[in-house]
C-alpha cells in the first residue's frame, strides 16, 4: 500500500524530527545553565541564618552527566524536578501558570487577527491612500512590545491582552493586506465585481475561502509571534504567566524551571510550525 | 517613503547625536547633582534624568551605540548566516542536514526568550562595556538561523548554475568560487537580511534593556531608557522624557524603508 503509507511515513518522520528538536532545545538550556557563572550559588547562601543549613543538603550535582541525569530523573517522575527557587514541584508551579499564559495568548492573538483582518480588508481594496491608512499599523510594528506595554501603563489604559493583540495585528496586517491584495486583483473576483455582487457577499463567498489555507498557516505562526512577546509583557503588567516564570528562572538560574519552560516553549513552536506546514507554505503570501 | 530621504533623515539624526556627544558639555555619565529631575533648561537641553544626568546626551549616545551596535553585530550575523548557509548548499547531505538541524534547534525557541537565557547567564560582574559587547554579540550569535536558512535555499539553487560549472572546470579554487561568482550572484539576498536584522536587533536590545538584560548602567541604551517610564514622578516633571521613546520609532520606521525597498514582501 505505497499510496497510504507515504503520507503516514512523512508524518512520522516529521514528529521524529520535532521530537529531536524538543531534545536539543533541552540539551541546550542545560548545558547553557550549567556553564553559566554562579550556576552553583544559593541565594540563600546570603543571609547567615540559612547559609550554613542550605549548604550540606543542597549540594547540586557537579558534572554536566549528572546535572542531565536528574533532569530526566524529574521528567521520568512527572513532576519536572524541584524548582531551586520556590521549593515545589515544577510541574505544579507550571500547571499554574499556563492557565494563564493560554488565556492571554488565546485572547490576544483572536482579538489581533479580528482587528488586522477588519483593517486589512477594506485597506486592501483600496487604490489611493492604503499607505496612509495602514501607517498605524506600520507605526506599531516599529514599537517595541516592551515599550507599548510601558506605554499602557502610562497611559493607564489597557492591559496585556491588548498590547499582544496590536503586536500580532500590526505583523499579521502587513501579510494579509499583500495576500489580500492579490486576491483583489483577482480574474474571478473582478467578474464577481462586474456582476454586481455586493462587498459582503464577495468577501464570504470568494475572498476569505480564497484565502483560508494562507491564513490558517499565518494564524499558527502568529503564535511563534505571541510567545515571543509573552516574557516582557507578563512581566511589565506582572501577570503570573510562563513568561514572567521563565523571566524569574533565568534571573535565579532555576534550572529545572527553565528547561521545563523551554521544552514547553520549544513543544508549542514546533507543533505550530508542524501544523503550518502540513497546511499551505507561504508563499503565495 | 523614499529610502533616499530615510537615508538623508538618518544621516541627519546621527549627525546631530555625534554633534551633541562633541559640543555639549556634559557626558553620558557625568551627574548634576543640583539639577535632579530638572525639566528643560539653557544648560540641560531636554532636562535631566532621577541621576542628574543630560537627558540629550544620553540620547544621543544611545542612538549612536544603538545603531552602531546593531548594524556591526547584523554585518556578523549575515556573515555567519551566509557561511552556514553556503556550507549546508555545498556539503555532503549528512552535513547538510546537520547544519539545518542546528538551525531549527535555534528556530524552536522564541527569539526574545532565547537571547534573554543567553544573555543572563554571561558573567554577572561585567564592566558596562563588556555588556554592551555582550549584548550585540549574543543577538549576532543567535540571529543567524532563520537567515542561514533563505542563503541556503538561495545557494542551493544556484548548485546547477552553468558559470559555476565553468568555473569549476576552469580551475577556480573553492574560495575564488565563492569570493568571485556566488558572493555577488547572492548579494539581493545577503542585503536585505542584514537590512532587516539592524531594526530588529536594535528592538531586541530595548526589550533586553528594558527586563533589565540589556547594556549596563551608566552606558546608555534604549532599553534602559524606556524603564524611566515606569517612574510617575518623572512623567509629571516633563515630557522630555517620551523623547527616547519617540526617537526609537523614528530610526525604526526609517529603518523600515530600507527593508521595504530591498524586500517588498519583507
Amino acid at each position: 500500500m505505497p499510496v497510504a503509507t507515504k503520507p503516514f511515513t512523512a508524518i512520522a518522520g516529521r514528529l521524529a524530527r520535532t521530537v529531536l528538536l524538543l531534545l536539543f532545545a533541552a540539551a541546550g538550556t542545560i548545558l547553557l545553565v550549567r556553564f553559566a557563572p554562579g550556576f552553583f550559588s544559593d541565594s540563600r547562601e546570603l543571609d547567615a541564618r540559612y547559609a550554613q543549613a542550605t549548604r550540606p543538603e543542597d549540594q547540586p550535582p557537579q558534572s554536566l552527566a549528572q546535572v542531565a541525569l536528574a533532569e530526566v530523573h524529574g521528567w521520568l517522575r512527572g513532576d519536572f524536578g524541584q524548582s531551586r527557587q520556590y521549593e515545589i514541584p515544577v510541574a505544579e508551579l507550571i500547571g499554574a501558570r499556563v492557565k494563564v499564559s493560554a488565556a492571554l495568548l488565546l485572547n490576544g492573538i483572536l482579538s489581533g487577527w479580528l482587528l488586522a483582518l477588519c483593517a486589512a480588508l477594506p485597506i486592501s481594496a483600496l487604490r489611493k491612500g492604503a499607505a496612509v491608512l495602514g501607517l498605524p499599523f506600520t507605526l506599531l510594528l516599529a514599537a517595541p512590545s516592551s515599550a507599548l506595554a510601558t506605554a499602557c501603563i502610562v497611559l493607564n489604559s489597557g492591559g496585556p491582552v491588548l498590547v499582544l493583540s496590536l503586536l500580532v495585528a500590526a505583523r499579521e496586517f502587513k501579510f494579509l493586506r499583500s495576500l489580500l491584495e492579490g486576491t483583489w486583483r483577482s480574474p474571478h473576483l473582478l467578474q464577481a465585481r462586474a456582476h454586481g455582487l455586493p462587498p459582503l457577499a464577495l468577501v464570504r463567498l470568494h475572498i476569505l475561502p480564497n484565502i483560508a489555507p494562507q491564513v490558517c498557516a499565518l494564524a499558527t505562526l502568529s503564535i511563534v509571534t505571541a510567545l515571543g512577546a509573552l516574557v516582557p509583557i507578563e512581566v511589565i503588567f506582572t501577570v503570573p504567566g510562563v513568561g514572567q516564570l521563565a523571566w524569574s528562572a533565568v534571573m535565579n538560574r532555576d534550572l529545572p524551571v527553565l528547561v521545563a519552560v523551554s521544552l514547553l516553549m520549544a513543544s508549542v513552536v514546533a507543533f505550530a510550525g508542524l501544523f503550518s506546514a502540513q497546511n499551505h507554505p507561504l508563499e503565495a503570501a | 517613503m523614499n529610502p533616499r530621504i530615510a537615508a538623508i533623515l538618518l544621516a541627519l539624526l546621527i549627525l546631530a547625536a555625534g554633534l551633541a556627544l562633541w559640543r555639549l558639555p556634559h557626558t553620558y555619565a557625568s551627574q548634576d547633582r543640583d539639577a535632579i529631575l530638572a525639566p528643560a533648561t539653557a544648560s540641560h537641553w531636554t532636562g535631566t534624568d532621577e541621576l542628574g544626568r543630560d537627558r540629550s546626551v544620553r540620547v544621543a549616545a544611545a542612538l549612536l551605540l544603538g545603531l552602531g551596535g546593531a548594524a556591526l553585530a547584523a554585518a556578523l550575523t549575515t556573515l555567519l548566516a551566509a557561511a552556514v548557509g553556503l556550507l549546508a548548499a555545498f556539503s555532503p547531505r549528512p552535513i547538510a542536514a546537520l547544519l539545518l538541524f542546528l538551525s531549527d534547534g535555534f528556530l524552536s525557541l522564541p527569539w526574545l526568550f532565547l537571547l534573554m537565557m543567553a544573555r543572563s547567564l554571561l558573567p554577572l560582574t561585567a564592566t558596562p562595556i563588556q555588556t554592551a559587547i555582550a549584548t550585540f554579540l549574543v543577538l549576532a550569535a543567535l540571529g543567524w538561523p532563520a537567515c542561514a536558512r533563505a542563503i541556503h535555499r538561495g545557494a542551493c539553487s544556484l548548485r546547477t548554475a552553468e558559470w559555476l560549472l565553468h568555473g569549476h572546470a576552469c580551475g577556480l579554487k573553492s574560495g575564488q568560487l565563492i569570493r568571485l561568482h556566488l558572493l555577488p550572484h547572492l548579494r539581493p539576498l545577503l542585503l536585505p537580511q542584514f537590512l532587516i536584522s539592524i531594526p530588529a536587533f536594535l528592538v531586541a536590545e530595548a526589550n533586553l534593556g528594558a527586563l533589565g538584560m540589556g547594556v549596563g548602567e551608566p552606558l546608555p541604551s534604549w532599553g534602559a531608557m524606556l524603564l524611566e517610564l515606569d517612574n510617575s514622578a518623572l512623567l509629571a516633571q516633563s515630557r522630555w522624557v517620551y523623547l527616547p521613546i519617540a526617537l526609537l520609532v523614528a530610526v525604526l520606521l526609517l529603518l523600515d524603508c530600507f527593508t521595504t525597498q530591498e524586500n517588498p514582501h519583507a
